[in-house]
């Protein structure tokens, strides 16, 4: 069973996967992942390959765990989390730990061998979007859970493993995660001070100034955000203020779709296909009884962010938490802007110099 | 020109480059091992850095020249940089500040061929003293706030020179990381009246499970809350906040410890890339009781990945106390 450990002194929650692990000579130390062989087992047709599907997306007429789906979810091979049993908090010393007890899902975003979302029709990424709205939706349900993290490793260095088959992950899990959590209480902490969403700010200010802005539609917008870590980061959020992703309207699905799909596209074609990670921040689930976000409907606004891979997170970033990030944003923004494609040819601007 | 930026909502800083801000093309998307021939970190080359900060050098020798042990140099490509000033402004909803402080690079050794867990107590105490001097010497300089010493050793770590090497860059502000900590420490402090980490030390010398090594005032453990495989801490027994205190004997026994602990995982993981990263109390130190200083060595070995990032949940495939088994069996050479 594996198990989660408090730091007493800063409040970060760990986990001991004990099913997982290693020991040194599993270690392999710069080591290149290539695909293995040509059977995938996340195409259409290797369904008895995976654990049941939890959920999919599929045509009329075809049958769970066969073919004939257009996205489709299945637990982890080897989950961070067991969905089985209690969570058990408890004190050793003056640690605290518990159980891992959370659901870890992979979304699969195609039935077909494609290596990167950005490559997916417009109308397939709103599929992915639906999903990850309905996994929130059902998930909600379970007590056990607080919070819900929908993430994406793309490519070796972000974590992408060895399969070059475009998904998406979920972990659901008990506590809030301190991160989030902090973002949260910095939102709270804007809005008790101005009344306002933090992040109706920020979008007014970056549509007005326009340096940062990559991609904009009616509902949606995305920019590199002022203060990125790191660089060619992007933000995407919807111009409404809405704290749950799951509550995502129908145009506000199809335009995201759209941007996702244009921002990821030019982010490839800008820097080579980086790696990269993205992370839905969404607001936690709101249990009756723990009612310490009081004004979470009005603080806090869902939105997703890419994080591309492309410098090194070494001993000062781990110490301080401060990081340097070479590439202005409002440059980033400039090279994601002009990084169009047209027929499959690359025209991205140069750069001065 | 460098800027600091601070994110509204976590309080983050980030510091950007303004002046020669780097292109799509000027990232390297695959890693390659690159073997510098003329090092400017050796013997001999010593023309090749900025004119020494400071250096422990044998008597007789003249400054920037040959015959030193440890070296103290500017960082030639600085995140930070000394001159100007802080400039405070707003800018809508944001905030940002120049990029004012001091990133200096101390070399360990003149051997290049050499690592710090190669060199004998004697030589590590060198380097241990130059972290010592160079965090009391920046202190008389009020705009900086922190002193952040580390070291990044191997390409996945994040060292772009072979050259044994640590780094110290010296901030106009306590970084939010080193803040959360500090904070943490006083909570624990103010709700039990002990320092949290004289308690760890209490519970991990009596449990005795993830102890790797110690000596008469130092000990080594894999914390119970090791975000990394094979993450080690070391600490000083007896409570002490700021590192820059630290009395001479001590910094041998230091010296001895260090290299203990760095060549036990030297020898276990294959030569593995590692972080080590000296936490200490801020320049204004208002921490005194509550904090105390450590060293926090963290081997690359897996990769930071979508949920990490998200979470600041570290998924550790191998539990301390794993870990410390292995940590422990090794045979240590003993010195010389």
């Amino acid at each position: 069973m594996p198990e989660l450990r408090k730091d007493p002194v800063v409040g970060r929650w760990m986990i001991i996967a004990t099913e997982r692990a290693k020991r040194p000579t599993d270690f392999g130390v710069g080591q290149k992942v290539e695909e293995k062989g040509i059977s995938c087992p996340f195409d259409e047709g290797h369904e008895g390959e995976t654990p049941p599907e939890v959920f999919t997306i599929r045509q009329e007429g075809s049958r769970p765990n066969g073919p004939g789906w257009e996205v489709r979810v299945i637990p982890n091979f080897s989950p961070i989390f067991r969905i089985e049993g209690d969570i058990n908090r408890r004190a050793k010393g003056m640690y605290d730990t518990m159980y891992g007890v959370g659901a870890h899902e992979v979304i699969l975003e195609t039935p077909h061998h494609i290596r990167s979302m950005a490559e997916l029709e417009e109308s397939q990424v709103a599929k992915v979007i639906t999903t990850y709205a309905h996994r929130l939706t059902d998930l909600e349900k379970d007590p056990r859970f607080k919070y819900v993290l929908i993430f994406k490793n793309h490519g070796e260095s972000a974590g992408g493993g060895n399969i070059l088959h475009t998904r998406s992950q979920l972990i659901a899990m008990a506590v809030t995660p301190k991160l989030i959590k902090e973002e949260l209480l910095g939102a709270q902490h804007y809005f008790d001070y101005r009344e306002r969403c933090i992040f109706c700010d920020m979008i007014q200010q970056e549509i007005e100034t326009g340096a940062r802005v990559v991609l904009e539609t009616d509902a949606i917008v995305c920019f590199c955000p002022y203060a990125s870590p790191f660089p060619f980061e992007m933000w995407i959020l919807p111009k409404r203020h809405s704290p749950d992703f799951w509550k995502i309207s129908e145009t506000e699905k199809r335009e995201l779709a759209s941007v996702m799909k244009r921002a990821l596209s030019n982010l490839s074609h800008a820097l080579q296909d980086p790696p990269y990670n993205y992370v839905l921040h969404t607001a936690p689930f709101r249990r009756e009884k723990r009612g310490y976000w009081k004004t979470i409907e009005e603080d806090f606004h869902w939105h997703l962010e890419i994080m591309p891979r492309l410098t090194r997170v070494a001993g000062f970033e781990w110490g301080s938490g401060v990081y340097i990030n070479p590439t202005p944003p409002e440059e980033a923004a400039t090279y994601l802007r002009n990084s169009e494609v047209a027929d499959g040819t690359i025209k991205a601007r140069s750069h001065h110099g | 020109m460098a800027q600091l930026r601070r994110d509204p909502i976590t309080g983050r800083w980030i510091i950007t480059e303004i002046e020669h801000p780097k292109g799509p093309a000027d990232f390297e998307i695959e890693s390659h091992q690159k073997r510098n021939g003329n090092c400017p970190f050796c013997y001999g080359n010593e023309h090749m850095t900025p004119p020494e900060i400071e250096a422990f050098r044998e008597s007789g020798t003249s400054r920037n020249g040959p015959g030193w042990f440890t070296r103290v140099v500017p960082n030639k490509f600085p995140a930070l940089q000394i001159e100007g000033n802080l400039d405070r402004l707003g800018v809508g909803i944001y905030d940002r500040t120049n990029g004012i402080g001091a990133h200096e690079v101390i070399i360990e050794t003149p051997h290049h061929e050499k690592e710090l867990s190669d060199l004998t107590p004697e030589e590590i105490r060198h380097v241990l003293n130059a972290y010592r001097h160079r965090s009391l010497d920046l202190r008389g300089d009020k705009r900086l706030k922190y002193m952040m010493i580390f070291k990044n050793y191997g390409q996945s770590a994040g060292a772009s020179l072979e050259h044994p090497h640590s780094q110290l860059i010296a901030l106009p502000f306590v970084p939010k990381r080193v803040l959360e900590e500090l904070k943490g420490a006083a909570r624990y402090y103010e709700y039990r009246d002990r320092c949290g980490y004289c308690d760890m030390i209490d519970q991990e010398l009596e449990e005795n499970e993830r102890v790797v090594c110690q000596n008469a005032e130092f000990l080594a453990f894999a914390p119970f809350v090791s975000r990394f495989p094979f993450e080690c801490w070391l600490l000083p027994k007896e409570h002490a906040s700021d590192f820059s205190q630290i009395q001479d004997k001590d910094l041998v026994l230091l010296a001895e410890l260090l290299k203990d602990l760095l060549s036990r995982l030297k020898r276990v993981l294959r030569d593995p890339s590692y972080n080590l990263l000296l936490h200490t109390s801020p320049v204004e130190n208002f921490y005194e009781e509550s904090y105390h200083w450590h060293m926090e060595i963290m081997p690359r070995l897996t990769q930071v990945m979508g949920f990490e990032w998200g979470t600041g949940f570290y998924i550790n495939p191998t539990p301390p106390e794993a870990a410390v088994s292995y940590l422990r069996d090794t045979q240590v050479q003993k010195n010389d």
